[in-house]
């Protein structure tokens, strides 16, 4: 019989952990993700969870740690959140260049300067690129749904990647909802255990990261990039399973939200899909043929299902709780990908896309934010084009007001 | 509703070039063949006999193990697979028996090498 508790994200992430049976811990506090770590910590010294818990003297130590407990043949799991984050920037490529498929947990937060403890993408987003999985959960369940499924997919052998298994901080981190705990017997159905191929050990010894020489780079980078060719097929097999196992519905890359006949559309990831989703629902209360798509995964970006579920859809907004100063659109990061993945489709089905920048610095993005964004789109259907890249809530003329 | 979107390519990795998953390499008993740094070497430490104590300074302070002693021959003996010149060993001598000589003043130095042995 399923088990419901009433739990925050942290602790959502911490049960999961455990029952992933994680046999190496590393933690370093920093808030928000902090909980996760304090939540583990009871589980261990009170017998519950046979794990060994280390204390790092920062967050470099911490995926060192967890980077030598993965070659060894543990499942290891650790965390960090906003600037402990980028502390630990060193180790996410190496981690990655030598395929320890250990978690990481970010319950995120802004970066300095100056300190804001507020929820922000921006952390995790800046080490998008060094060969992770990356995504954000959108309610406690799906963080502890999100903590079994990457370690499934980071272990599979035609994977063998670190994951980054992303929540907002504060809106998700710590604002209990609803989590079905389930039965152990079936996570043991969902999740083998961690069999790497090349374990260290005294009888079987091997070199692990070795200085490679010059012209081994560029076939190191490509059999990277190859790899990231096969996680899509798995992340389907293994969401497949999930739902099967545990009674989900998730789609493997993105949840659609009203979709079928929508003109415009919210293009957003992680908490405040919330507050979008109930927008949606009061803008076709109002005659507005309103949508959401949510991402569930930044790596691997699911280029061709963007493509599939945009195409025909007159306007998209584009929701971005990261910052990309200076970048093309002189906004955020989801909307140049997303423009990318929309170019090849044919013109007439091709939408116009804007960007909103929301939710930065641990601010709530309203449902009266939402309408302005969908006020926008309309505009922008009626005038047949986009007049602008980027909007900033909270700091345009005409709107954004509390 | 399926759409005529480009796809990503297949990356083909020649097998010569291909670098083991994870660059996981056999542990070496004695010294990495996989992956040799003597030709990193700008000069090279070259000993003098006479002077050389044997005091085992140069084995001490290798970072790479390349000294070693040879007790057949009663002499250190030098890797030159593996060191990298960085002159640690010359720097520490207690007896000046060791010389930071250029790569280039010798027929076979490795700054001549076209390709990395």
């Amino acid at each position: 019989m399923s088990n419901e508790r009433f739990l925050t994200g942290c602790s959502a992430a911490a049960q999961a952990a455990k029952m992933a049976e994680v046999e190496v811990i590393c933690s370093y506090p920093i808030r928000p993700y902090t909980a996760i770590m304090m939540e583990l910590a009871k589980m261990v010294a009170n017998g519950e969870l046979d794990a060994e818990f280390v204390h790092g003297e920062g967050e470099h130590a911490q995926l060192s740690v967890v980077l030598g407990a993965s070659a060894a043949g543990a499942r290891a799991y650790t965390g960090s959140a906003g600037v402990g984050v980028t502390y630990a920037g060193e180790l996410y490529s190496p981690v990655a260049g030598g395929r320890y498929p250990l978690q990481m947990a970010i319950a995120d937060r802004t970066l300095d300067p100056p300190g804001d403890f507020g929820s922000e993408h921006t952390d995790a987003m800046t080490f998008r690129d060094q060969g992770w999985l990356l995504g954000w959960a959108c309610s406690p369940q799906e963080v502890f749904d999100n903590t079994l499924m990457n370690y499934r997919i980071g272990e599979d052998h035609r994977v063998m990647l670190p994951q980054m298994v992303c929540q907002d901080g504060y809106f998700i981190s710590h604002i209990p909802d609803k989590v079905v705990l389930p039965e152990m017997s079936q996570v043991k159905e969902f999740l083998p255990p961690y069999n790497p191929p090349h374990p260290l050990h005294p009888e079987r010894p091997v070199s692990h990261g070795p200085q490679i020489r010059p012209d081994q780079g560029a076939p190191m980078d490509a059999q990277r990039a190859a790899v990231f060719l096969e996680v899509p097929a798995v992340i389907r097999e293994a969401t497949a399973d999930f739902n099967r196992i545990f009674g989900r519905k998730y789609d493997p890359f993105i949840e659609k939200h009203k979709m079928e006949d929508a003109e415009i559309a919210f293009f957003i990831m992680g908490a405040h899909s919330n507050t979008c989703r109930n927008t949606v629902d009061e803008l076709r209360k109002k005659g507005v043929k309103a949508g959401m798509v949510r991402l569930r995964w930044v790596r691997p970006w699911p280029t061709h299902a963007l493509a599939e579920a945009f195409a025909g859809v007159k306007a998209v907004a584009s929701v971005e709780t990261s910052t990309s100063y200076g970048g093309a659109m002189r906004g955020g990061n989801l909307v140049h990908e997303l423009r990318a993945s929309l170019y090849d489709l044919p013109d007439k089905e091709r939408p116009l896309v804007t960007s909103f920048m929301a939710g930065l610095g641990g601010e709530t993005i309203w449902l009266h934010d939402f309408e302005f964004m969908a006020k926008k789109l309309l505009n922008m259907i009626a005038e047949k084009r986009t007049s602008r890249y980027v909007y900033w809530i909270g700091f345009e003329a005409e709107g954004g007001k509390k | 509703m399926k759409k005529n979107l480009p796809e990503f390519g297949k990356i083909v990795v020649p097998k010569e070039r291909a670098v083991p998953f994870g660059a996981v390499t056999p542990a070496p008993e004695s010294c990495q063949l996989l992956f040799m740094t003597g030709n990193w070497r700008q000069k090279r430490p070259v000993i003098d006999d006479k002077k050389c104590t044997r005091c085992l300074t140069c084995y001490m302070v290798c970072p790479d193990a390349c000294w070693t002693f040879n007790e057949e021959e009663d002499r250190m003996q030098w890797n030159p697979s593996f060191c990298k010149g960085c002159q640690l060993c010359t720097h520490e001598c207690p007896s000046e028996a060791l010389t930071a000589t250029p790569e280039l003043d010798f027929e076979g130095g490795v700054v001549r090498l076209a390709k990395p042995f």
